[in-house]
């Protein structure tokens, strides 16, 4: 004897559900271009000053022409972001698995990650220069702090949102604890890892950006800070590109690296989105 | 009420697989203690089918959780091979009510959870269940995620599970309760013939009198809360049971006391909801 699975319709019905390339990027895409003409042509309609806002195709020009010198400050820029957001990553999971098992840690230690979160990054990014000293470190540790709290949070709430029959389930089949956490609770937070990392990578990028405007000799953001009294605002416009990109491309990253992690949880999700069994 | 002495199948002198003495279970809530479960004797032999049957909220599940040791009772005993059992958890099969498949896992790989966790490699876990999915209507589907399946399905993915850890009693809880009707028959012949085949011991609870005398050699029924055991009923029907012994004579007639004892349960209000 044998039923048929819920939604087994396959490839066709499939397909309808994945909007196609077209489809996702298709109508932003139409926006952004009709977006940019109409600065194009608002900017030489009204004769506005170049130094005042530069039209898209000055932009352009801008980001060809100092192509080497735009790529040399957005290494920095990501070198920055990708070490935090790994430090952040590393330290979140940590102090979440630590938060979720003691009660003691949890008392103790999470009403200071929420006050970190209270105080003003952009004040303590001076203090962080002066500790630390020049280099990539302090904007490293703006990073960190920026975006390890998604992370700790979501982190924490995944472990905590584990069904506990299934922990029993587990035990009653001779789990220890170790594999209780390992087999069952750690897989049952990485969605909640992830929409954490979602909103953590994209804090991160501007996580290096207040630290480099706080002191810096290199970066997209020193960049920015150099050329604005000096009246390069094409060039202003051209960081701020390139930084929208790679935040864009961060998440986009995750985004894929979620559907390769977590197969199961695209159907989940899409099982629900149809009325569940 | 009538009450059988319950039989040794398969030995005269073996002390049976399970034996609950005086078993209370009493919760706390808000302060004020409820009392769940008193005085339980229960046994099951080995390769004996046994039902527990008993109005909502008597405490079937609790006695599961009980025998499995997810809890400890607040006053009893419990043996298991004639010795007082401590450190039951993780030696006896515990079937929940829901399947309680692990969503990132697939088919296969929630099978062979339990053999996993005993330190088997995964492969070799594997290759063990592989040869399994026929008889658990699940081959072609090893390689899907459990949202895709359905309740059947998902059902006998749970089931494998629990077989696969390989303890010598099973608990199983209202294991077809969410089905429908057409599934559940089907369901409950092919765990029949599983079992027949299979010589564990079984504690199956349900709500369904049928379902009860189908598949049992025992039967007990539980008053309301606090549970009891009301009545323990030896279903004298021949094995291998099929489906159509439903209306022989004998059958017809044990159902309908079953039912009779059940309905006096069932009129009269719980402690809690007559105190309200
Ligand atoms: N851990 C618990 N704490 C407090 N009350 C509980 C607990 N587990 C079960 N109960 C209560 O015990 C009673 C019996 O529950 P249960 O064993 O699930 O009944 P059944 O499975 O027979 O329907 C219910 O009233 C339930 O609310
Ligand atoms: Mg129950």
């Amino acid at each position: 004897m044998r039923e048929e699975p819920v939604h087994g319709a396959g490839a066709a019905s499939r397909s309808r559900r994945y909007p196609s390339l077209v489809g996702q990027w298709g109508p932003p895409g139409v926006i952004l271009l009709l977006a940019l003409a109409a600065w194009e042509g608002a900017v030489r309609l009204f004769h506005v000053q170049r130094w005042l806002l530069p039209p898209p195709s000055s932009i352009g020009a801008e980001l060809w022409e100092s192509r080497s010198l735009l790529l040399r400050h957005t290494w920095v820029t990501l070198e920055e972001v990708l070490l935090g957001f790994a430090l952040a990553l590393v330290v979140g999971v940590a102090l979440a698995t630590a938060i979720a098992y003691s009660r003691i840690v949890e008392r103790a230690a999470y009403p200071f990650v929420i006050a970190s979160q209270t105080v003003p990054i952009v004040a303590i990014a001076p203090l962080l220069l002066i500790w630390i000293g020049y280099g990539i470190w302090p904007k490293v540790m703006v990073v960190v702090l920026i975006s390890f709290f998604p992370i700790v949070v979501n982190m924490v709430d995944g472990l905590k949102s584990v069904d506990p029959d299934m922990l029993s389930m587990a035990r009653t089949l001779g789990a220890s604890r170790w594999q209780l956490f390992t087999k069952v609770q750690a897989p049952a937070s990485v969605p909640f890892l992830f929409s954490g990392v979602r909103v953590a990578i994209a804090m991160s990028v501007i996580g290096a950006v207040i630290g480099e405007w706080v002191g810096a000799s290199a970066g997209l953001g020193y960049l920015m800070m150099r050329s604005a009294p000096q009246f390069l605002t094409d060039r202003v416009f051209a960081s701020i590109f390139i930084l929208s990109i790679m935040g864009i491309a961060l998440f986009a990253l995750v985004v894929l690296a979620e559907r390769y992690a977590m197969p199961w949880y695209q159907w989940e999700k899409r099982e629900k989105a149809l009325g569940g069994r | 009420m009538t009450s059988t002495p319950p039989h040794a199948p398969g030995g005269i002198a073996s002390s049976p697989k399970i034996e609950l003495e005086g078993v209370c279970q009493t919760f706390l809530i808000n302060g004020k203690p409820l009392p769940v479960l008193q005085g339980i004797d229960l046994r099951v032999y080995r390769g004996e089918f046994v039902s527990l049957i008993g109005p909502s909220g008597c405490g079937k599940s609790t006695l599961l959780n009980i025998i499995a040791g997810l809890e400890e009772p607040t006053q009893g005993l419990i043996r298991t091979d004639g010795r007082q059992a401590h450190g039951r958890l993780g030696a006896i099969g515990y079937m929940h009510q829901k399947d309680l498949l692990l969503p990132w896992r697939t088919v296969l790989d929630n099978a062979v959870l339990g053999l996993e966790l005993r330190g088997m490699s995964r492969s070799q876990a594997r290759r063990q269940a592989l040869g399994l999915m026929e008889q658990f209507g699940l081959k072609g589907f090893e390689g899907s995620y459990p949202s895709l399946l359905s309740g059947g399905m998902r059902q006998r993915a749970a089931f494998l599970r629990t077989v696969l850890a390989d303890q010598e009693v099973i608990l199983l809880d209202e294991p077809f309760g969410a089905l429908d009707a057409l599934t559940r028959a089907n369901m409950q012949e092919w765990l029949l013939g599983l079992w027949e085949s299979w010589g564990k011991a079984v504690l199956m609870v349900t709500h369904d009198v049928e379902e009860a005398l189908l598949l049992s050699d025992r039967l007990y029924v539980l008053t309301a809360r606090p549970g009891r055991v009301k009545m323990v009923l030896s279903v004298e029907l021949k094995r291998p049971r099929r489906y159509e012994m439903v209306t022989s004579e004998a059958f017809v007639r044990m159902k309908a006391q079953v039912i009779a004892t059940l309905r006096e349960e069932g009129s009269r209000p719980t402690q809690s909801e007559g105190q309200a």
